[in-house]
C-alpha cells in the first residue's frame, strides 16, 4: 500500500475522519426531519423510508458481489441516498417508486462508474429526476395530510403559488410542517436543527447553501409577484418546496460539488438562478431537483476554472500560448 | 423575442444532443479532452451557422421557385460540403492560426448529423433565412454547451476503475441519459412570453 | 467452395460479428431516436436496407472507375439517390410513419453506417458481396432497432403493438415508466443493452477459449 501513488477524485478526507463518520453525522442530522416526517405523515413515512434504504443497501451489495468488489455497505453511503431520496418522495407513494427509484440511484447513477467518489450526479436527485419522469402522478399527487393522516391530492404550498390557485400557508405552519409536502421538506425547523449540526460538524461548507437560499429570496423577492418587482414573498419561496434540503442536504454532496469555497459559493448561487428560473418561467412547480443536478453537471468546470488565486495566470497563460502553436 | 426562444430551444429547452438526439457520434467520440471538445464546439458553431445559412438562401432562391424541393437531400448536402470546403480555404488563407487549431474537425462536420439535420429542421419549420441562421446558432451552442459538459465530466473518469464492459460507449451513453435526465427541468420554459 | 462460403458470410456477419449498433457503434442519432416504438424501429430499418443495399451496389458497380480523389463526395451522391427514393415513396405510402421518423429519414445520407460500408466494403468488393453485405448489415441493424424499440415502448406503455396484430398484454401488468420513451430512457437503455451484450460476449469467449484448451490437452 506504500508504494503506489493512489490518484483519487474527490471526496477527499483530511484528518481521522472517515467516509463512515461523515455519512453517520449526515444521517444524524436527517434524524430529525425524519421524525417530524412520521409525526405529520404518519407510519407511512416510515415505511417508505425503510423501503428505500432497504433497497439502496441491498442494490449497491448485490451489484457489488456480482461484478466481484468488496462490499462497501458499511460505509453508509448507501444508507444516506435511500434516506435522501424517501425524503423526497410523498408520504402516500406505492412503494415500487422508492424500490425502483432507489435502485436505480445506487447502480446506475453511482455504482456503475466505480462506486463512491465517482458519480457525477447526486444518485439520490438523478433518481428522483428519473421517478419524475417514469411516473409522475406517483411523485406529484400522494400528498397526506399532516396530523389527519388522509390521502390527499391537492396543491402543494409550491403547487398553489405557482397556478395561484390553493391556499398557501402561513410562515408558522410552513415552519413546523403542518402543510402538504414530500416527507423531508415540509417541517423546516427539523431540517435547520441537523443543518446547524452538520456546519458545527464542519462537514459541510456554509456557502454553498447560503448561496442558494440567497440567490432564491432575491430572486423570489424580485419576480415574485407577477406584474410588478422587488414585491415578492423571499421568505416563503424559501420555506416551501425542497430548498432548504436540496441546499444543505443535497447540493452539499462532496462528490458532486465544486472543491474550492468560490466555487462552491458560485454553484450554489447557480442552483438558486436556475431554481427561479424552473419556478417562475417553467412548466414544473419545483426546480431545486433540476437546479442541483445542472449545477453538478458542470461542476467539473467550476473546478477547471476557479482556481485559488496562488495557483496564478502563468498557469493559464502558459496553456494559451501552448494551443496558439508558440506565437 | 422570437431570437430568444430560437436560441433557449436549441440550447436549453429541446438542446440540440440531449433531446433531439442530433450529432451523437461526434459527440461521443470528440468529448474525451475539454481542448478537443472546445475546439470542434468553435468549429461546429462556425459551420452550422453558415451552413444554415447557405441553404436557406438555397431553399428561398433556388429550391421553391424552381419548384425542385423533393431534391432538397441531395442539394443540401452537396451546398453544406461545399461549404466546409470553401470555410477551410478561406481559413487555410486568411487565418492560418485559426486553421491549425480547427484544421481537424472541419472535415469532420459534414458527417455530423446535427448540421444537415438544423437545415432541414429549418425548412419543416418554415423558418426564413434570418430565422434559420439564428436556429442554426442554437443548435450549434446547445452542441456546444452538450459536449463541452460531457468533456468536463469524462476528463475525470480518467482516475477511476470502471468495469470492462462498460467502458467507452455503454458508460457514454447512460452518462448521456443522466445528463438528459438534468435537462429535462428545462422542457416548456418561457411557454407563456415566448410564444 | 471458398467463394460460397464468403457470399454467405458478407451476409450473415451483418447480423452479430459486425452489428451495426453493438459491435461497430456507428449510427447512433437515428437509432436513439426512432426507437420508440417496435413498428418505428421496423420501418427506419427497412429505409435502411434499402438504402444501404442499394448504394452498396451502386458504388461497388462503379468502384473501377472512380477516382480516389474524390470518392467521398461520390459516395455521398450515390447515397442520396435511394434516400431521396425512400423518402418519396414514404410521403406517398406511409405518411404517418414520414411525420413520426421525421428529420431522420433525410438524415440516413449522412448515416455513418452507410458511408462506412461504402468505404469500408462496397468500394473494395464485387457487386454481389456488395448487396450481400448491405443486406446483412441493414437486416440486423433493422433487427436492433426492432428490439431496442420493442423493449423501450414495452417499459414505457405496458404493451407493445404489432401492426395491425394487435397490442400485447391486453392489461399492463405494471405502471409503465413514461420517461423510457424520452430521450434519458433511450439512452440509458441503449448503453445498458450494450453492456450486457458485452457481457455475453466476453462469457462466450472465455468459454471458447476453455474449449480450446481441453482440445489441446
Amino acid at each position: 500500500m506504500g508504494e503506489k501513488l493512489l490518484v483519487t477524485s474527490s471526496p477527499h478526507l483530511k484528518g481521522p475522519r472517515t467516509v463512515r463518520g461523515i455519512m453517520l453525522d449526515v444521517i444524524l442530522a436527517l434524524v430529525p426531519a425524519s421524525i417530524a416526517s412520521v409525526v405529520l405523515f404518519g407510519v407511512r413515512a416510515l415505511v417508505v423510508i425503510a423501503a428505500s434504504v432497504i433497497s439502496a443497501v441491498a442494490s449497491e451489495a448485490i451489484y457489488e458481489k456480482a461484478v466481484k468488489r468488496e462490499v462497501t455497505v458499511s460505509d453508509l453511503s448507501a444508507v444516506v441516498t435511500g434516506l435522501l431520496l424517501a425524503l423526497t418522495l410523498p408520504p402516500g407513494v406505492r412503494l415500487y417508486v422508492p424500490i425502483v427509484g432507489s435502485a436505480f440511484a445506487i447502480v446506475i447513477a453511482k455504482q456503475i462508474f466505480g462506486g463512491l467518489g465517482t458519480n457525477f450526479v447526486n444518485p439520490a436527485l438523478a433518481a428522483r429526476a428519473f421517478l419524475m419522469a417514469a411516473w409522475p402522478l406517483q411523485v406529484s399527487s400522494k400528498w397526506i395530510a399532516p396530523l389527519a393522516y388522509d390521502s390527499v391530492s391537492g396543491p402543494t404550498p409550491l403547487a398553489a403559488l405557482k397556478s395561484g390557485r390553493g391556499v398557501v400557508p402561513g410562515i408558522w405552519d410552513l415552519l413546523v410542517g403542518t402543510r402538504l409536502g414530500s416527507l423531508g421538506e415540509t417541517c423546516i425547523i427539523a431540517l435547520l436543527l441537523g443543518a446547524a449540526y452538520l456546519i458545527a460538524r464542519d462537514v459541510i461548507d456554509w456557502r454553498l447553501p447560503a448561496g442558494f437560499v440567497g440567490t432564491v429570496f432575491l430572486g423570489a423577492w424580485i419576480f415574485g409577484k407577477s406584474g410588478a418587482y422587488f414585491k415578492g414573498d423571499g421568505l416563503t419561496a424559501v420555506l416551501t418546496g425542497g430548498v432548504i434540503l436540496g441546499a444543505f442536504f443535497m447540493a452539499t454532496d462532496y462528490v458532486t460539488s465544486p472543491v474550492t469555497p468560490k466555487g462552491r459559493l458560485y454553484m450554489g448561487i447557480g442552483c438558486g438562478i436556475i431554481t427561479i428560473i424552473i419556478r417562475y418561467w417553467g412548466i414544473y412547480p419545483e426546480g431545486v431537483t433540476y437546479a442541483i443536478l445542472f449545477m453538478n453537471l458542470v461542476t467539473p468546470l467550476i473546478d477547471r476554472f476557479v482556481v485559488p488565486k496562488y495557483y496564478g495566470y502563468a498557469h493559464d497563460a502558459a496553456a494559451r500560448r501552448a494551443k496558439i502553436g508558440g506565437r | 423575442m422570437k431570437f430568444i426562444s430560437i436560441i433557449l430551444g436549441g440550447v436549453l429547452i429541446s438542446n440540440f444532443v440531449f433531446i433531439q438526439y442530433l450529432g451523437l457520434c461526434a459527440f461521443i467520440g470528440l468529448s474525451e479532452q475539454l481542448e478537443t471538445a472546445v475546439g470542434m464546439a468553435s468549429a461546429v458553431i462556425f459551420v452550422m451557422t453558415g451552413a444554415s445559412a447557405v441553404a436557406a438562401a438555397f431553399e428561398q432562391f433556388i429550391l421553391i421557385p424552381l419548384n425542385l424541393q423533393y431534391l432538397r437531400t441531395i442539394a443540401y448536402i452537396l451546398v453544406i460540403a461545399a461549404f466546409v470546403q470553401l470555410v477551410e480555404i478561406f481559413l487555410k488563407k486568411t487565418a492560418p492560426g485559426l486553421y491549425k487549431a480547427m484544421g481537424i474537425y472541419l472535415p469532420l462536420i459534414t458527417t455530423n448529423c446535427a448540421v444537415l439535420g438544423v437545415a432541414l429542421l429549418n425548412v419543416a419549420k418554415s423558418y426564413n433565412i434570418l430565422y434559420s441562421t439564428v436556429n442554426g446558432i442554437a443548435g450549434a451552442l446547445g452542441w456546444s454547451l452538450a459536449i463541452i459538459i460531457f468533456a468536463g465530466i469524462r476528463e475525470r473518469w480518467k482516475l477511476m476503475q470502471i468495469p470492462d464492459v462498460l467502458k467507452g460507449f455503454p458508460l457514454a451513453l447512460i452518462s448521456t441519459g443522466l445528463m438528459s435526465l438534468a435537462f429535462l427541468g428545462f422542457s416548456g420554459l418561457f411557454q407563456g412570453i415566448l410564444k | 467452395m471458398n467463394g460460397k462460403r464468403s457470399l454467405l458470410h458478407d451476409f450473415t456477419k451483418g447480423f452479430i460479428e459486425e452489428n451495426a449498433t453493438f459491435r461497430m457503434v456507428i449510427g447512433m442519432c437515428p437509432t436513439l431516436a426512432v426507437t420508440t416504438s417496435i413498428v418505428n424501429g421496423f420501418w427506419m430499418g427497412v429505409a435502411v436496407i434499402f438504402v444501404l443495399t442499394f448504394s452498396n451496389v451502386l458504388v461497388s458497380a462503379l468502384r473501377k472507375v472512380t477516382p480516389d480523389q474524390i470518392r467521398i463526395p461520390i459516395f455521398v451522391i450515390l447515397i442520396a439517390t435511394p434516400v431521396v427514393i425512400v423518402e418519396l415513396m414514404m410521403k406517398a405510402f406511409l405518411p404517418d410513419m414520414y411525420r413520426i421518423l421525421g428529420v431522420f429519414v433525410p438524415l440516413i445520407v449522412v448515416n455513418c453506417i452507410i458511408i462506412a460500408r461504402s468505404e469500408a466494403f462496397a468500394y473494395r468488393n464485387p457487386v454481389l458481396n456488395s448487396l450481400l453485405d448491405g443486406l446483412g448489415i441493414g437486416m440486423g441493424y433493422t433487427i436492433n432497432l426492432m428490439v431496442i424499440g420493442g423493449i423501450r415502448e414495452f417499459l414505457g406503455t405496458g404493451k407493445i403493438v404489432l401492426f395491425s396484430l394487435g397490442s400485447f398484454p391486453a392489461k399492463p401488468l405494471f405502471d409503465p415508466m413514461a420517461v423510457m420513451l424520452s430521450s434519458p430512457g433511450g439512452f440509458i437503455t441503449l448503453g445498458l443493452l450494450m453492456a450486457v451484450l458485452n457481457i455475453l460476449i466476453k462469457r462466450s469467449e472465455a468459454r471458447k477459449s476453455a474449449g480450446q484448451q481441453v482440445c489441446h490437452d
